[in-house]
């Protein structure tokens, strides 16, 4: 019981790492700027004024942007999916359909991370990665454990 | 109340035609083409009147940035006369039908400069009251890619993707199911007629490796619901 339990909290944690990656913009930070996925936050005297993305290799980041709401999207998908196969799936058998949603999270999160530092803010030395970035690996690293944890485990046999 | 009928209808049709009567014209918002092509900008209006011969259409230019506007074609009539001094000149050419309510004109070999507002004016005689409609030019070296596009366009296909795979998992169990069940059931009804000199159904070579207890089926998460149904113990250490 404690070990499902368990389980749930940390796939429900995944899911809100993955959601704050995704909505918050702040996967690039200076002093006054936080900028990424979808907009720019500028601080000019102490307002924050939202403007839009400007002069960006609109492939790479329009990947990013898709990439991180597809990995949002599994690991929900997963969780649901999961709740299902705990009623439904035959004793002793895997729980092989979630983990097989929670690694397509982990790869499209994986494909969302590696972009973004490959090909944006890639030489500038002014500021650093925000905590929107910091969350999208983590989140990366809790997707791959769930993943295989999903694809290990066995329901409980009498 | 048949006065007071008669009164709205008469107030009705008297204000609606009044305000039909305008001219209403068409064209596009927005309109975006690389440097050096051609763009044909569309110009068409709606009015209650027939088209009547003297129609004119009337093409203005403002560049961005500027409070001037400039006249760069003017159809009235019947013929049309197109810019032949001002930045136009020689690569401005008629391609409307006024008979059809269509005054576009087709701008040759596009430049930087050429970013600005269009403005078509089309007069119906005796249909005169209109606003001219205005489309914005914006020029590009390299058409831009339109946000969400592409993000759209991967979300969608791997969503597609994962739908159609799912769809095409179950219906391969449920295909295959279905056939070992029917295979199951045409053996046990040969074992009741072996009495009479029946000729022999070709079985399909399948049959050898059907398990011994032919009735039942592969697991099926629908099917073990089922068959499981009353008994929903947790998965728990």
């Amino acid at each position: 019981m404690l070990v499902l339990a368990g389980i749930i909290v940390l796939h429900i944690t995944t899911i809100i790492l993955l959601l704050v990656a995704t909505i918050d913009n702040a996967w690039w930070i200076t002093d006054s700027v936080s900028t990424d996925l979808w907009g720019r936050w500028e601080l000019t005297k102490s307002v924050w004024h939202y403007t839009n993305l400007e002069n960006y290799p609109e492939e790479y980041l329009q990947t990013v942007q898709a990439t991180s709401v597809l990995a949002c999207i599994f690991a929900i998908l997963a969780l649901f999916v999961f709740v299902a196969q705990l009623f439904t799936l035959p004793k002793g058998q895997r729980f092989t359909f979630t983990g097989i949603l929670q690694l397509i999270a982990c790869l499209c999160i994986m494909i969302a991370a590696s972009i973004y530092t490959a090909e944006l803010h890639a030489n500038e030395t002014l500021g650093g990665y925000g905590h929107s970035y910091v969350l999208a690996w983590i989140s990366f690293v809790f997707t791959f454990l769930l993943a295989v944890t999903y694809l290990i485990l066995r329901k409980k046999s009498e | 109340m048949l006065t007071f009928l008669a009164l709205a209808s008469v107030v009705l049709l008297g204000i609606v035609p009044e305000q039909s009567q305008a001219i209403v014209i068409y064209t596009g918002w927005e309109r975006h083409a690389l440097v050096g092509s051609d763009i044909r900008l569309s110009c068409s209006f709606f009015s209650w009147r027939w088209t009547s011969e003297d129609v004119t259409f009337s093409w203005t230019y403002r560049p961005d940035g500027s409070r001037d506007s400039i006249s760069i074609f003017h159809y009235t009539g019947g013929a049309p006369y197109v810019d032949n001094k001002g930045p136009f000149r020689d690569r401005v050419e008629f391609v409307g039908n006024p008979g059809r309510r269509d005054g576009s004109i087709l701008i040759k070999n596009l430049d930087f400069n050429d970013n600005g507002t269009f403005t078509c004016d089309a007069k119906n005689p005796p249909d005169i009251v209109g606003r001219p409609s205005s489309v914005r030019l914006l020029v590009f070296e390299k058409v831009p890619i339109q946000a969400g596009v592409i993000t759209g366009a991967i979300i969608g296909s791997v969503l597609g993707l994962l739908v159609l795979i799912v769809v095409i998992y179950y219906l391969m169990r449920f295909l295959v199911a279905r056939r070992v069940f029917s295979l199951s059931v045409s053996k046990h009804g040969k074992k009741k007629k072996e009495g009479s000199q029946q000729r022999q159904l070709w079985t399909p070579p399948l049959s050898p490796y059907l398990p011994k207890r032919t009735v039942s089926l592969p697991p099926h998460p629908s099917l073990s619901l089922v068959c499981l149904s009353l008994s929903r113990s947790l998965f728990s250490p």
